[in-house]
């Protein structure tokens, strides 16, 4: 899952970055409202998460104009107003969510994958393929009822892989959507992944399409 | 009397002088009636006298006295009025030759005539006069009762007293009734006092009110409404410091689960409490910075008496002092041109030491390395000037304005420093100015 932050207080944007990748998230933090508003058309995003009081440009404004421009990515709105009148005035300028600070993290995360959950269509909170089942809140990854343990990245993988059941995701994708922009990726990262995977999984959980990339289910 | 309401003592005095005046009046025509009446009935019996003298008493017979008191018997069963008039008459040797058969049988004799005198007879004032008969042989003697004088004098001012008294009773009910009546706007503007919610700080009414009360009312509602202002802008500062703490809240929350969930990673549990350190302290200084403002507020109310001679050149010279490392490190030369004619020459010291310090911090901390300050006190004026800085001309305006971060700060900082040195500024009567000059941007402090 990769989640733009923008975020102009430094601690807080830190924190979050932080916190997120560790519970499973790639996260791109900008700073500045206008530099932000531009990164949201360079990478594949799952969900943004905004503050509103930002130099540069205010999070009203960005999100306005990403709706306007088509942008259909979930946004999870951050700020330290919390009253009504500026909830109403958030959703209805296009956000999907709202957060008033101070928050807990295990919020974010909760708020995120629902956000996530419902922009692919799911509605229960656990994705079920063949004999494996992986919970995106808990993390938690069990085969045939026996849990699995993987590491964040192979988490993140294979989320990827069944929220795209029966699509083939090319390498380049499952890249940009693995890592963030500060991450320093090997030219075999994703093989690697992808193998591990299997090895833990059973071999048939994933397929290799020649040239093109991974499917998780039938092409 | 001093806690007495004015309408009762308006009521109490009212009636005072009215009954004093009536008083004096009912004992000046009680007098006056007096007089009459004695004139008039001493006219009475001067005439009576004269009549009896004229009589021929030297052919009384016995037998005319007989007559006389059968006559007398007569009137008084008739029970005709009694004007108490009694008379005698005495030959020289004071032997009583004839008399009323009443009061006059008791008349004593004396040989002076011609004057009214007060005599007792059983018990009874009476005034005698006694006059010499035509031939000077007999003297008639005519008395009247003065008691029976009073009863008239005391008829008569009663008489015409009583509707005087009844007016007077009219007429302190009627004052009554208007002072009361006068004093009612000033009575239910009491009872809304009262009654008044004390966040109700909507201006009382002014109509009805009479012109005399006005001012006061008028006084009033401009205290409410600097009141009113007052807990607004207590209320706005308040609601915004909350804000503003939830953001240095939020950090220390973020950085303090991430390192709770780095139990395994201690490069990054590491970081997260240096974090949380650097939070907290940032934390603190924001709270510092709001205590030093409300403070400054609640000093602004009370019109602090702290009024001493500030010492621009020590002060700015030891601030500057103060910064001289942290200048070093960006390699920032600071230039002071410091006399002692600064913006006010007397005011709170302490509060001064803060302004300077908010400036001098503010240019240390904001400008670029290898910047120049120069800091100016001559003149009446002070000025703080960064070389290598120029702010957006359309946010000059709202550089001092409570929690105001302009856009792309790398520095950590509240956004309240200006806001308290332009409160400051205003608590000794001067302003902050900021400029884009040709040498840079410029904070002056100058007087109003």
């Amino acid at each position: 899952m990769r989640i733009l932050l923008i975020e102009d207080d430094s601690l807080i944007g830190d924190g979050l970055k932080i916190g997120l990748e560790k519970l499973g998230f790639n996260v791109d933090w900008f700073s500045d409202g206008a530099d932000g508003k531009e990164a949201l058309s360079q990478a594949p995003y799952d969900a943004v998460i905004l503050d509103l009081g930002l130099p540069g440009q205010d999070g009203l404004s960005i999100l306005k104009e990403w709706r306007a421009a088509g942008h259909k990515e979930p946004v999870l709105i951050l700020t330290a107003r919390g009253d009504v009148d500026q909830r109403i005035i958030g959703l209805n300028s296009g956000a999907d969510d709202y957060l008033g600070k101070p928050f807990a993290l295990m919020e974010v995360q909760a708020r995120l994958n629902a956000l996530i959950r419902r922009q692919n269509g799911h509605i229960i909170p656990t994705i079920a393929y063949k004999d494996i089942s992986f919970n995106p809140m808990t993390r938690n990854v069990s085969r045939n009822g026996k849990e699995i343990v993987l590491s964040p990245k192979e988490l993140s993988l294979l989320e990827l892989l069944l929220l795209n059941k029966n699509k083939v995701l090319s390498k380049e994708t499952i890249e940009n959507k693995l890592y963030s922009w500060d991450d320093d990726v090997s030219s075999n990262a994703v093989e690697v992944h992808i193998h591990h995977l299997r090895k833990k999984l059973g071999k048939d959980i994933v397929k290799t399409i020649n040239k093109i990339g991974y499917i998780l289910g039938e092409a | 009397m001093k806690k007495l309401s004015l309408r009762l003592r308006l009521i109490i005095f009212f009636t005072i002088i009215s009954c004093i005046v009536w008083s004096v009046a009912a004992v000046l025509s009680w007098k006056e009636t007096r007089e009459n009446i004695d004139e008039f009935f001493d006219t009475y019996q001067l005439a009576l006298g004269r009549q009896l003298a004229a009589a021929d008493w030297q052919n009384i017979s016995p037998e005319s006295q007989k007559i006389t008191d059968k006559i007398i018997k007569n009137i008084y069963n008739s029970e005709d009025d009694d004007d108490t008039i009694g008379f005698a008459v005495f030959n020289l040797q004071g032997q009583m030759v004839f008399h009323d058969n009443e009061n006059g049988k008791n008349f004593a004799y004396s040989p002076t005539t011609g004057m009214f005198s007060k005599e007792n007879i059983d018990g009874d004032v009476w005034r005698i006069v006694r006059i010499p008969s035509a031939d000077t042989k007999y003297i008639v003697a005519v008395g009247q009762e003065l008691d029976y004088r009073d009863d008239i004098v005391s008829d008569m001012v009663e008489e015409f007293m009583l509707p005087w008294l009844i007016g007077l009773i009219l007429l302190l009910v009627s004052i009554i009734i208007m002072i009361s009546t006068e004093f009612l706007p000033l009575k239910k503007l009491t009872q809304k006092l009262k009654t008044r919610n004390p966040d109700d700080l909507s201006p009382l009414e002014t109509t009805k009110i009479p012109t005399e009360i006005l001012p006061l009312i008028e006084a009033m509602n401009y205290l409410l409404q600097q009141a009113e202002a007052m807990i607004t802008r207590e209320r706005s500062f308040i609601s915004d410091s909350a804000h503003e703490l939830r953001s240095p809240l939020t950090a220390l929350k973020v950085q303090l689960e991430i390192a709770q969930m780095s139990e395994d990673d201690p490069q990054t549990r590491a970081s997260a409490l240096k974090k949380l350190e650097l939070g907290i302290e940032r934390s603190s200084r924001l709270v510092e910075q709001l205590l030093a403002l409300s403070k400054i507020e609640s000093s602004f109310a009370k019109q602090s008496n702290v009024n001493e001679v500030i010492d621009w050149k020590g002060t700015a010279g030891q601030i500057i002092e103060e910064y001289m490392p942290e200048a070093e490190q960006k390699h920032i030369t600071i230039t002071s041109h410091l006399s002692n004619e600064g913006p006010a020459a007397n005011g709170n010291p302490v509060l001064c030491a803060l302004l300077l310090r908010n400036l001098i911090d503010n240019a240390v901390k904001y400008s670029p390395d290898n910047a120049r300050i120069t800091v100016y006190v001559q003149g009446g004026k002070l000025e703080v000037i960064n070389s290598e800085t120029k702010v957006n001309q359309d946010i000059l305006s709202r550089l001092s304005e409570r929690f105001f971060r302009p856009a792309g700060q790398k520095q950590a900082g509240s956004g309240l420093g200006l806001a308290i040195a332009e409160r400051i500024a205003r608590f000794h009567n001067c302003r902050l100015a900021f400029e884009n000059k040709e040498e840079g941007f410029s904070v002056s402090l100058l007087p109003l």
